[in-house]
């Protein structure tokens, strides 16, 4: 093993863990600068999870045991999808490989055992919400399969370190392929992340929520494990548009800093995209992951038309 | 504008109610609300209209406990008449099923209406929301994310207050109208004091007329602000609502430097003029408002062109002009629809001069039009306090009309949500009765009709496009 994989394997957990709520902090201080108040720190996120963490939960009637392991379940597979993202270009090998179908996978789990435990305690606005999140992972995911497809052309391979290998080539951004899948990477991070305009974060009008419908009934630890679980997935999703799709040196140090740089940006515009635009129709957000879906194809089609050089 | 005279009162017997109320319908007259009451004799039905010349009243003897319905006649009618059978156990023959108001029983099918069929399904929300919301219970007939049907749960906050003022001194009433709820507070106390002015036969003069329209406009200027603010929230534009959240905040100091009180609360009084500004604050005012004024016409451009604001805004809980006339839609949300009625072109007692009711550039009756509409009465409601803070603000009083007293007066007043029509029955000088319809007491069925055949999470917008009350219209 490496120092460069050492270090990246120190990155994707510490990084990962503990850092990911500082990036939703970050976003919720600087939306609340740029909307005229003063706003929580960005620590906010780690306080809540400290209070959370100190709480006892809650259990709602009926519910079996799918409702207790769905949080764990979620953390976990959120856990080990953590593991797979490169850090400049490098990654400890866990056992998991790094295979990007994987992490798609690993992502779907976490939603699957979330949506299950709102059909497990059959609430109303759990149930409406899981169910449109369900309606939106149907073009998220494929969204997120093509623009992986479109990025593992290169060196043809759906490893998520040959992917980033082939980010540090300089002929890839003489590709539209590369540009189709970098556009289309920024809709699946709003949809990802639950940010507006696909889904408003802050609201509190149960009728009108996606991802925080499911989460709803839960309270203490549990609740803790689901907000970390979409922090982290703040994480996994930036993290993952910098190491594929924003060209990288070829040195380690730096690849780390322009990860650490492209995270920090994609956050300021993640606030900045939430403060400009309002929230759209539930029944529009298929269009434009559909748009993106259609550049993605687009992107194919150059490719196989030469554009791959 | 009509001339300043009292509700004409026409007492007819039980069976005679229905045809009576009829004939002041074909003679053009508006139903403006539903009340029962308790005389001497027993119950009595009573039944307001608003017509060119003047207010009238029905007023029926009920012997045997049942009179007929009115509600196939006025649709409007339909909470009136619950609420007088809930709280009153009038009977109304022909209004089935007389589906409870006030009493919450707890099968819901005491109360819903009943849809059949495989695929709908009910969506409960309330009567305990997320945020600073008051208490009443949604519960939708969904199928997939379309609204079939919206039933309305309210009078959470039933206080009693009409009853509560019952056999107390008439000014003392001022305070039970005023605590129907906050952000009405003057429209309320206003329509109050008009009714009973009516009743002992009393018009306000020039300087009362000036203070109280003064206090209207101050009280719609900051609800309408807020009610912007609130569709901005809904749609999630932050910036928007911060914005008109803060100018908001700004009028209510306003208010807070030229009456003492942020919700202008004890501003009014019964035959009795208390507000007092001087010329210099008057013109400090005026500077104030100017300003105001000038920003909030920058942020309605920005709103203009903020493409992601107004895609959600169009086609969205449209409410046709039909049906608002139908359902007896009041206030902004009716004029958004099309209907060219504002009480203020109807206030003798008031100091509004030749005023014409206000309409949208498109009155199509949905979000984009409610909240435009707001826009268009901003701008009103800024001119006329400019052209009011011209003056400085003598306390006034008022003159005797030549009237006699009738014992029975009507007070109709525009609020920010649409007309707010008091009622008092005088007992010499304490109150018989004291029934108080306000605009949001008049809208909530246009909002569930509204709700129908829209994407149910677009209803927290709808709502907020209307932004009705719950605490007056439960009271």
């Amino acid at each position: 093993m490496t120092l460069a994989t050492l270090a990246a394997g120190v990155v994707q957990v510490v990084g990962g863990v503990l850092g990911a709520p500082a990036i939703v902090g970050l976003i919720q201080h600087l939306k609340a600068r740029l909307q005229g108040r003063r706003g929580p720190s960005v620590l906010q996120p780690y306080r809540e999870l400290r209070r959370l963490w100190g709480k006892s939960g809650v259990t709602p009637e009926p519910h079996t045991f799918i409702y207790t392991v769905a949080p764990a379940v979620a953390a976990a597979s959120t856990i080990l999808a953590l593991l797979l993202l490169p850090i400049g270009g490098h990654g400890p090998d866990w056992g998991l490989g790094h295979d990007a179908l994987v992490l798609i996978g690993l992502l779907a789990l976490a939603r699957f055992a979330i949506t299950l435990a709102a059909w497990d305690t059959t609430s109303g606005f759990a149930l409406m919400g899981g169910a449109r999140d369900l309606m939106f992972s149907v073009f998220v995911e494929g969204l997120l399969l093509l623009v992986l497809v479109l990025l593992a052309l290169p060196l043809h391979s759906t490893d998520l370190l040959s992917m980033s290998h082939a980010a540090t080539l300089p002929e890839v951004w003489s590709r539209p392929a590369h540009w189709a899948a970098a556009v289309a990477f920024c809709l699946v991070i709003v949809a990802e992340t639950g940010r507006q305009p696909v889904d408003n974060p802050d609201t509190h009008l149960e009728l009108t929520m996606v991802h925080e419908g499911p989460l709803l009934e839960y309270a203490g630890r549990e609740l803790a494990y689901l907000q970390w679980s979409a922090a982290a997935k703040h994480w996994i999703m930036l993290v993952l548009a910098c190491e594929l799709v924003i060209p990288n040196p070829v040195s380690f140090a730096a690849q780390v800093a322009v990860l650490g740089g492209g995270v920090l940006l994609l956050s300021v515009a993640l606030a900045v995209c939430e403060t400009v635009q309002a929230k759209m129709r539930v029944l529009r957000v298929p269009l434009l992951l559909g748009s993106g879906v259609a550049l993605c194809l687009l992107g194919l089609a150059s490719w196989f038309a030469g554009g791959g050089g | 504008m009509p001339a300043l005279k009292a509700a004409l009162v026409e007492r007819v017997t039980a069976q005679d109610w229905r045809a009576a109320c009829e004939r002041h319908a074909q003679a053009g007259g508006r139903f403006c609300g539903l009340f029962a009451s308790r005389g001497s004799q027993g119950l009595q039905a009573n039944c307001l209209f608003a017509r060119s010349d003047q207010d009238h009243v029905v007023c029926a003897h009920v012997s045997s406990g049942a009179i007929d319905t009115l509600v196939d006649l006025f649709a409007a009618a339909g909470r009136d008449e619950r609420e007088a059978h809930d709280s009153y156990g009038l009977r109304f023959a022909g209004h089935e099923p007389m589906r409870p108001l006030l009493d919450h029983p707890v099968e819901p099918e005491a109360w819903t209406v009943a849809v059949h069929g495989h695929d709908p399904y009910q969506v409960a929300v309330g009567p305990i929301h997320a945020g600073v919301i008051e208490s009443g219970h949604f519960r939708f007939t969904v199928v997939g994310e379309r609204i079939l049907h919206l039933d309305l749960r309210m009078f959470y906050k039933h206080r009693g207050l009409q009853t509560a003022a019952e056999g107390r001194p008439l000014a003392d009433g001022l305070r039970y109208a005023q605590r129907a709820c906050a952000a009405c507070a003057v429209t309320n106390t206003v329509a109050y004091a008009q009714a009973c002015e009516s009743a002992l036969g009393l018009a306000p003069d020039r300087n009362l007329r000036r203070a109280r329209t003064l206090l209207l406009e101050l009280e719609r200027l900051y609800n309408h602000l807020n009610d912007v603010s609130a569709i901005c929230a809904g749609v999630g534009f932050a910036p928007g609502a911060m914005a008109f959240a803060a100018f908001k905040e700004r009028a209510q100091r306003l208010n807070q430097r030229l009456t003492g009180h942020r919700f202008l609360f004890n501003t009014v009084a019964l035959a009795a003029g208390t507000l007092h500004i001087g010329q210099g604050d008057t013109r400090a005012a005026r500077e104030e408002l100017k300003t105001l004024d000038e920003e909030q016409r920058r942020l309605w451009r920005e709103l203009q062109f903020a493409g992601s604001v107004q895609d959600r805004l169009g086609d969205v809980g449209r409410l046709t002009r039909e049906d608002a006339v139908r359902l007896g839609a009041v206030g902004p949300s009716a004029r958004a629809a099309g209907v060219h009625q504002d009480t203020r072109s109807e206030s003798p007692r008031l100091f509004y001069g030749e005023f014409v009711p206000a309409t949208p550039e498109y009155a199509s009756g949905d979000v984009a039009a409610r909240l435009d509409i707001r826009r268009v009465e901003l701008a009103h409601t800024f001119a006329i306090l400019d052209e009011l803070l011209t003056i400085s603000f003598m306390p006034g009083g008022v003159k005797d009309l030549d009237a006699p007293p009738n014992g029975l007066g009507v007070g109709r007043v525009e609020s920010p949500r649409g007309e707010t029509v008091c009622a008092v029955q005088t007992d010499g000088h304490t109150t018989g009765r004291l029934h108080l319809r306000t605009g949001s007491y008049a809208n909530w069925p246009a909002v569930a009709h509204a709700a129908r055949e829209n994407l149910l999470p677009d209803f927290p917008l709808i709502n907020k496009s209307f932004e009705l009350c719950y605490a007056c219209a439960d009271r």
